[in-house]
């Protein structure tokens, strides 16, 4: 297989109203692991998206062996040689290994009647294909019954079907474990020596010394220099992930209370998290910090009471409580707001007067009877304490940009009256503008004896708002931080040990 | 802008009324009391269980037994009536009745217990129901109309109090407490939420389960209703009756502008879309149209409706949806 370069020369993409990228200038070799890093919104979806084909660059120009391309679709992309393996995985559980590496292009039998496949062939390629990467997986097995990490790999068996020279993933390990993740590797690696260009998108930042060659990151939109592995450290990560000049300004205020309301005591959930203890205190803004897939979403879905705990306690106030539904825990005070507000904490279709009210329906009604002018009024007051920005109350709450949708699933819960309040990736996907507020809210919360457990990837946001953080890794606790004595240095530091 | 608005809300209502004015000249005998009188009755029975029929879609369900259990709730009560033939005929039609309607309720709540409990789609849970209970009519008549009940009886179903049937005045009082029910209680809401996204609706605390057990149990209950007045308007309790009514319910309810894929819809609209449904096919009987292009153009508006419902969506984007909930 020949080896490619992939050359991106000054790329830029304006969605209307934003952004993503200003300017991304990269050259990439084959036969190297590339690793491409960047927070949540940095521009490194839109850079796949453009690479692969799925959309089209406002200006800028891609080179692929040193002669301009421009792809019109996916499959263009394919034929130029450029894969691509995404985040979800797109197999079909009840096909076989072999149907699904094929689909699409199964093998066809001659003869008078059309669309036969040949199953020998079929089985014959997919046996053939998956020994030549290395990979001891039977091709005649469900793929619905193999674990996720055999999955994953022929997800990338797939992607290498018709021997593209440059293969782009994005986190394809964020749903496995670290020895899981050593599978993943053995292959990119078995490809890699043969020539294949890698471009490996990762959240986990523990990874890149395991299996990259290089790295570069996205800021803003634009890319950093691209460096050798061996001259990258963890000091060197932060400042390419967040610029030279860290802006930090730590936002808390106020010591956090000493008086504990709530105690996670050795909880587990059937493999996401285990063995889980720490004690929350009142007032008290306590940071979880986890990266995709280290059982954080699971741990606090688990404390809300929208999944059953396997095993462990929990007390508030010093009584153990059974959390089994969301409901019950919403009276014991303790609510979520989860990290997929769309399908998770709003109903889109339903007015913002409605899904403000959602949550609170029993505490503003009157025997089961609505008013209306009392919704109204709730609604009125959480919009001006929030600083919603709102055309109309009445407009479907789908009508709202991300930051006032997250306000609203925010509005929605303070009208509950709440004590304990569980963020999930609050900010994720809002404008600078709605973080600030929402990080101001915190603090509000805190001064009126509300206590926080806030999960999130953005380490330095955690740094700004937390009075504690804790690091959680593979599904444990596997450090406690203070964020006012201790750098973003130091917590980076911590979490990809 | 807020006048297109406000006439894609009161679209079908104004079709209805050019409907009324053509047949009112085209269809002879269309335009008279008895004749209107007629198909309020003739909707009344179907709309009661069109009402219940909303609540269910707009949660995200559906269900398929209400023409079963509408001949099984006559021939139950007509069963029930002959057992109790002992007693004073009152006590016996009412204990019967009582009996009926909380049979009903019990038939609507186990759909929905299956549903909820076991996840088995309503769709299945009540098409089971449809056939059980279609089957459940004729054992309990052993095929033959039973008709133990007092000449009195027929006054539920084909009697009139100040001149209007009283099963439209049962629908009359059904539509304003179901309008009530659905905009103005915590439970009406939590249809919608639940209807319009079960997930967000469960994490923000609502008993999701209990919601969709209940609208199934009301829409049964309303069916045992329907079906308490169809045996008294036909004075027995037959098997064979109230076939295929599940179709008609569920047309009106989609010709009102309530979405199969739940969240959206409106009390009034089904309403709307019942009479329209009644109006057309009299206007087609009037006119001597055969009962087979009736049922033809029963599916035509069907599809039209979704289709201009859809149409209205997307042009209307993120704008209509949920304004007035």
């Amino acid at each position: 297989m020949r080896t490619s370069t992939l050359e991106l020369d000054g790329i830029r993409k304006i969605f209307p109203g934003t952004t993503a990228l200003d300017g991304v200038t990269l050259r990439w070799d084959g036969g190297n692991v590339h690793a491409l890093i960047g927070r949540n919104g940095a521009g490194k979806s839109t850079l796949v998206n453009i690479v692969t084909g799925a959309l089209a660059p406002t200006s800028g120009s891609i080179r692929l062996n040193g002669t301009a391309v421009s792809f019109h679709s996916p499959a263009d992309a394919r034929r130029s040689g450029i894969a691509a393996v995404h985040q979800e995985l797109s197999l079909i559980p009840e096909l076989s290994v072999a149907e699904n590496i094929l689909l699409g292009r199964l093998p066809q039998k001659p003869g008078m009647i059309p669309g036969r496949v040949d199953w020998t062939r079929t089985h014959r390629h997919a046996e053939e294909l998956l020994s030549r990467l290395g990979v001891r997986i039977d091709h005649t097995a469900t793929v619905g019954s193999l674990p996720v990490a055999q999955q994953q790999l022929i997800e990338i068996a797939k992607a290498m079907a018709d021997e593209p020279s440059i293969l782009l993933l994005d986190e394809p390990t964020s749903a496995l474990s670290h020895q899981e993740a050593a599978h993943v590797f053995t292959l990119l690696r078995t490809l890699a020596e043969r020539g294949v260009l890698i471009i490996y998108i990762t959240h986990r930042l523990q990874e890149i010394g395991r299996i990259a060659n290089t790295v570069t990151a996205l800021r803003d939109g634009v890319s950093t220099p691209s460096i050798p592995i061996a001259d990258a450290t963890p000091e060197s990560i932060v400042t390419m992930m967040f610029g030279q000049n860290i802006r930090f300004s730590r936002m808390v205020d106020r010591p956090a209370g000493t008086i504990p309301v709530m105690e996670v005591r050795l909880l587990s959930g059937e493999g996401s998290f285990y063995d889980v203890s720490f004690t929350l205190h009142k007032g008290e803004i306590l940071g979880i910090a986890g990266l995709l897939g280290s059982g954080r979403t699971e741990l606090l879905r688990a404390i809300a009471g929208a999944d059953i705990p396997g095993s462990g306690e929990l007390l508030i106030d010093g009584k153990t409580v059974h959390p089994h539904s969301p409901e019950q825990m919403k009276r014991m005070g303790v609510v979520l707001t989860p990290e997929n507000r769309k399908d998770q904490g709003l109903v889109q279709m339903l007015a913002v007067r409605a899904n403000i009210c959602l949550a609170s329906l029993e505490r503003s009604a009157v025997n089961g009877f609505l008013s209306r002018r009392r919704e109204k009024r709730v609604a009125q007051a959480a919009i001006r304490d929030l600083d919603i920005a709102v055309p109309d109350l009445e407009f479907p709450v789908s009508s709202l940009s991300g930051g006032n949708q997250q306000k609203v699933v925010l509005a929605k819960w303070l009208n509950t009256h709440p004590r304990i309040m569980l963020f999930d990736e609050p900010t994720r996907g809002i404008d600078l503008h709605a973080k600030l507020q929402i990080f101001q809210l915190i603090m509000r919360l805190s001064a009126q004896g509300i206590s926080s457990v806030v999960v999130s990837s953005e380490l330095e946001e955690l740094m700004d708002i937390c009075h504690r953080i804790l690091v959680m890794k593979n599904g444990r606790i596997t450090g406690s931080f203070d964020p006012a004595s201790s750098s973003l240095d130091e917590l980076f530091g911590v979490c990809i040990q | 802008m807020i006048l297109i608005r406000r006439l894609q809300h009161t679209f079908l209502e104004i079709i209805l009324v050019v409907l009324c004015i053509a047949l009112a000249i085209m269809a002879p005998g269309f335009f008279t009391t008895d004749n209107l009188l007629n198909v309020l009755r003739n909707v009344s029975m179907q709309g009661i269980i069109a009402l219940g029929m909303t609540s269910v879609i707009i949660a995200g369900e559906i269900d398929l037994s209400v023409g079963s259990a509408v001949a099984f709730a006559g021939c139950w009560a007509a069963y029930l009536t002959g057992r109790f033939s002992g007693w004073p005929a009152g006590v016996a039609v009412i204990l019967a009745l009582v009996i009926t309607v909380c049979t009903g309720f019990a038939l609507g709540a186990f759909a929905g217990i299956i549903r909820s409990r076991y996840g088995v789609p309503s769709f299945i849970s009540t098409l089971a129901l449809m056939t059980g209970l279609s089957g459940a009519a004729e054992l309990i008549t052993n095929g033959f109309p039973l008709t133990p009940f007092p000449a009195w009886y027929n006054i539920i179903g084909g009697g009139y109090l100040a001149g209007i049937p009283v099963p439209a005045l049962v629908f009359v009082v059904a539509f304003f407490a179901m309008h009530f029910l659905m905009n103005n209680t915590v439970f009406g809401r939590s249809v919608y939420a639940v209807g319009g996204n079960a997930e967000a609706a469960r994490l923000s605390g609502i008993n999701v389960r209990r919601i969709k057990i209940l609208v199934l149990a009301l829409t049964s209950t309303f069916a045992a209703i329907a079906g308490i007045m169809q045996s008294s308007e036909i004075m027995s309790g037959t098997a064979t009756t109230a076939k295929g009514w599940e179709l008609d319910v569920i047309a009106a309810v989609i010709i009102g502008g309530t979405s199969l894929t739940g969240g959206l819809g409106t009390i009034r609209g089904t309403m709307v879309g019942m009479v329209f449904l009644g109006v057309i096919i009299n206007g087609m009987t009037l006119m001597n149209v055969s009962e087979y292009w009736q049922h033809v153009v029963r599916g035509v508006l069907i599809l039209g409706a979704v289709l201009i419902n859809r149409m209205q969506a997307q042009s209307a984007a993120t704008r209509f949806a949920g304004v007035g909930r």
